[in-house]
């Protein structure tokens, strides 16, 4: 309702009376920015779902909500209807982050036959082979877990574009958002304070091509170096793990029977291998930044054969073949057949999909908070993590629900919902729990990266007390599910 | 007017400011002799006027409390589906700084509201308020008026007359509440909130909030003023059964209340039973 009225307003501010047209060719004058309810700032799965479910919801859906995004989304949609090519860039949603999606209604937008579900996880650590297994069949019984027709399903693998695309459509389908890209975000500056009108403590986002929108509410969902951020001047701590985060779709010699998610704890950092539909699957290697340079110089063939040692031989044969300039792949052959292997290991890798084998830095971040008078912080931008327990887009799903849940009974009680009065819901119901999720996986990190024989032996201990109390699996389990 | 000695504390329990006066109100200065207003609270109230929407300042408790308001707004509203549920008009008496008024604006089911205050600097800081938020301020729908409850004219009635912790700041309840069920349109309802007063009220809002924690500003609550849930109740009954002091017919009301109590980390919580020791809501719908 008062959005209506706001683009009165600014009609009648933007054109004066007897001038058809404003003069700004030569002197631009300043124009009177458009009004909307929520301005978010990066349209990746964070901001486009975050837009889908307040335009799904019947209390927010009057909301009058803009979208930029730097990028040309048009263009960055999924192509490849066969699912046999698979992007780099893949993510585990969690069972909550998937019902999340169904509740928006943004689901059924998704390629599914891209979509793989997986009902099974093997960790174990690459110095003492001590082992954990996570598997609904064998923990069932403790776990108690609600019947529902996923409940067998730990996680489902999916790529990003996949997911982009889905909400891209459901938001087309939806209508009613105005969507600016590519636009670039030039400046944020507070609005101007003129007579009734007063935007002085409204951001006003200006965007290449000259737009300029003020926010009521501006999200910043602008990734992990957040201009939203900078501008509410909050504070992002935390450190780099001088790792390199390597990613490729990798094809399987055949199709695995079960479909299950493989990680190894190397003193290097964890490899971990999440199965995609038939073949194919997702290799997320957290590695030393050298080593990463060796592995992205192989030729696909060496490549291949270190993928596979990564998860069978041990720690000096891995150290000796980083050391190698080529020929991994025979190495590799003739120390596996001499390395005993025990327990299960993933189907053997025979190739890497092109152009897939890409590596980006690690880092730790948490911003001090993630509101401020007028502003929200979700995803990336109010926090990094260590891609090892695979929650980094599922916390920004569950910010994302947060921030909706917190805005709608705001506008149901009347508030501003940019006020951080509103907001402050969102923040006490996130900042805690995605901290606990953070500290966590920063934790497995460190116990992982030390070689020192007594801390190896204790952590063996640990996996192994772990893997032997089902209930205390069936706790792990759960949140890694998202806590369902 | 001597200035209040007000050590500007921290947030109040029964947050709210003030009420209608007619003394503040130039240049037409009319002094009634069933005034309602007490100009010591009004004095109160200006002092706290800059923090008003502070979220962490002295009204925190009042911002914290506004969702439960209409929450409760609500089912009344929804226990009579013969009530037009759109277009209300609202009538909304001692405004303070506009955190219920200015929140009702946003709302589509109101299409006017009045909201009234003697305090002018509580006003300036209300009308300050609204002005950053500029669309809501665009739509008109909020008017905010210098003006006691008696000096508004008894011709003009209202879907709903709101006195959120009002009740417990006027020198005459009684005769407050006279004039404002006057201004109730006939399926229009009366609702507010305010503090029972018992020991535990006594103890909890002068000693606990203001001394103790200092929640509350400190001089926020004469605990004597404060109006309990049974004889709310009853004066709704006579003013029915047209035995109130007066004896004119003053329309046909049913009461209702619900007890509510601040619970440190979690907010206002709906406790039954706890209009008969704290604060409590109520509602009295004027019938047909």
């Amino acid at each position: 309702m008062w959005f209506r009225s706001a683009t009165l307003l600014w009609r009648r501010t933007a054109l004066p009376a007897g001038r058809p047209f404003p003069r700004c060719y030569s002197t631009p004058t300043p124009t009177s920015p458009e009004l909307y309810d929520v301005v978010c700032v990066g349209g990746g799965p964070a901001g486009l779902s975050l837009l889908a479910a307040l335009r799904s919801s019947a209390a927010t859906s009057g909301l009058k909500v803009a979208l930029v995004e730097g990028q040309d989304l048009k263009k960055n949609v999924l192509r490849d209807s066969t699912p046999s090519t698979f992007s780099n860039r893949c993510s585990s949603l969690t069972p909550a982050s998937v019902r999340y999606l169904k509740e928006i209604g943004a689901w059924s937008f998704i390629d599914e036959s891209r979509v793989q579900p997986y009902q099974g996880m093997e960790v174990w650590d690459g110095l003492s082979g001590s082992k954990i297994t996570f598997d609904w069949d064998e923990t069932n019984s403790v776990a108690r877990r609600p019947s529902r027709h996923d409940s067998q399903t730990i996680a489902y693998m999916i790529e990003n574009i996949n997911l982009t695309t889905g909400l891209q459509n459901f938001l087309k389908a939806l209508g009613g958002i105005t969507i600016l890209s590519p636009a670039k975000v030039e400046s944020i500056s507070y609005g101007d304070s003129t007579g009734s009108s007063n935007l002085s403590t409204w951001p006003v986002v200006k965007v290449s091509g000259g737009q300029t929108l003020a926010a009521r509410l501006l999200v910043g969902a602008d990734g992990a170096n957040s201009p939203v951020r900078t501008f509410a001047g909050i504070q992002s701590r935390g450190w780099r793990y001088e790792r390199m985060g390597m990613v490729a779709t990798i094809q399987l010699e055949s199709e695995p029977v079960r479909k299950i998610a493989y990680q190894r704890f190397l003193s290097t950092g964890p490899i971990a291998m999440l199965p995609l539909p038939g073949k194919m699957a997702s290799l997320v290697w957290s590695t030393t930044p050298e080593r990463a340079e060796v592995l992205k110089a192989l030729s696909e063939e060496d490549f291949s054969a270190m993928v596979n040692a990564g998860f069978r031989l041990s720690d000096p044969d891995l150290q000796y073949l980083h050391g190698l300039e080529a020929g991994q792949a025979k190495e590799v052959e003739w120390r596996r057949r001499h390395t005993p292997q025990s327990g299960a290991v993933p189907t053997t890798v025979i190739g890497v999909q092109e152009n897939t084998i890409a590596a980006f830095p690690l880092q730790l971040r948490h911003a001090d908070t993630y509101t401020a008078e007028r502003i929200a912080l979700v995803g990336d931008a109010a926090h990094t993590i260590h891609p090892l327990a695979g929650q980094g887009l599922n916390l920004g799903q569950g910010d994302i629900a947060s921030l909706v849940r917190t805005i709608k009974s705001a506008v149901e009680s009347g508030q501003d919902i940019g006020s951080t009065l509103a907001l402050e819901q969102y923040t006490s119901e996130r900042y805690a729990a995605n901290n606990t999720v953070m500290g966590v996986c920063d934790k497995l990190h460190k116990l992982y990266s030390f070689q020192s024989a007594p801390i190896v032996g204790l952590r063996s201990l640990g996996l192994s007390a772990v893997d032997k109390l089902g209930f205390l699996k069936g706790f792990l389990m759960r949140n890694a599910a998202g806590g369902a | 007017m001597t200035t209040p000695k007000l050590s500007r504390i921290r947030l109040p329990l029964s947050p709210k400011p003030t009420l209608t006066n007619s003394t503040i109100r130039s240049p037409t200065v009319r002094h009634h002799t069933t005034s309602t207003i007490n100009t010591s609270e009004i004095n109160h109230f200006n002092a706290l006027a800059s923090s008003w929407w502070d979220p962490h300042g002295p009204s925190r408790l009042l911002h914290l409390m506004n969702p439960p308001r209409h929450t409760f707004l609500r089912s009344c509203l929804a226990s009579h589906p013969t009530q037009p549920s759109k277009n209300l008009h609202l009538l909304d008496v001692g405004c303070g700084g506009g955190i219920f008024a200015e929140s009702a604006a946003r709302l589509p089911h109101f299409s006017s509201i009045t909201a009234i205050d003697p305090s002018p600097s509580v006003l300036t800081v209300a009308q300050a308020h609204l002005a950053l938020d500029p669309p809501l301020h665009a739509t008109n729908k909020l008017t905010y008026l210098q003006s006691s409850i008696e000096d508004l004219p008894r011709t003009k009635q209202y879907d709903v007359v709101s006195m959120f912790e009002v009740l417990e700041h006027v020198s005459n309840p009684s005769n407050f509440l006279r004039e404002a069920t006057q201004r109730v349109k006939p399926g229009g309802w009366i609702v507010g909130s305010t503090i029972a007063r018992t020991w535990t009220s006594w103890v909890v809002t002068n000693v606990i909030a203001e001394e103790v924690l200092g929640v509350v500003p400190r001089g926020t609550h004469d605990w004597r003023k404060y109006v309990n849930e049974y004889e709310l109740r009853a004066w709704f009954v006579k003013l029915t059964a047209g035995t109130d002091v007066g004896g004119m017919d003053g329309g046909r009301w049913d009461f209702r209340s619900q007890g509510v109590v601040y619970v440190p980390g979690f907010g206002w919580r709906v406790v039954e039973g706890g209009e008969k020791f704290g604060n409590y809501f109520f509602a009295a719908r004027r019938m047909e």
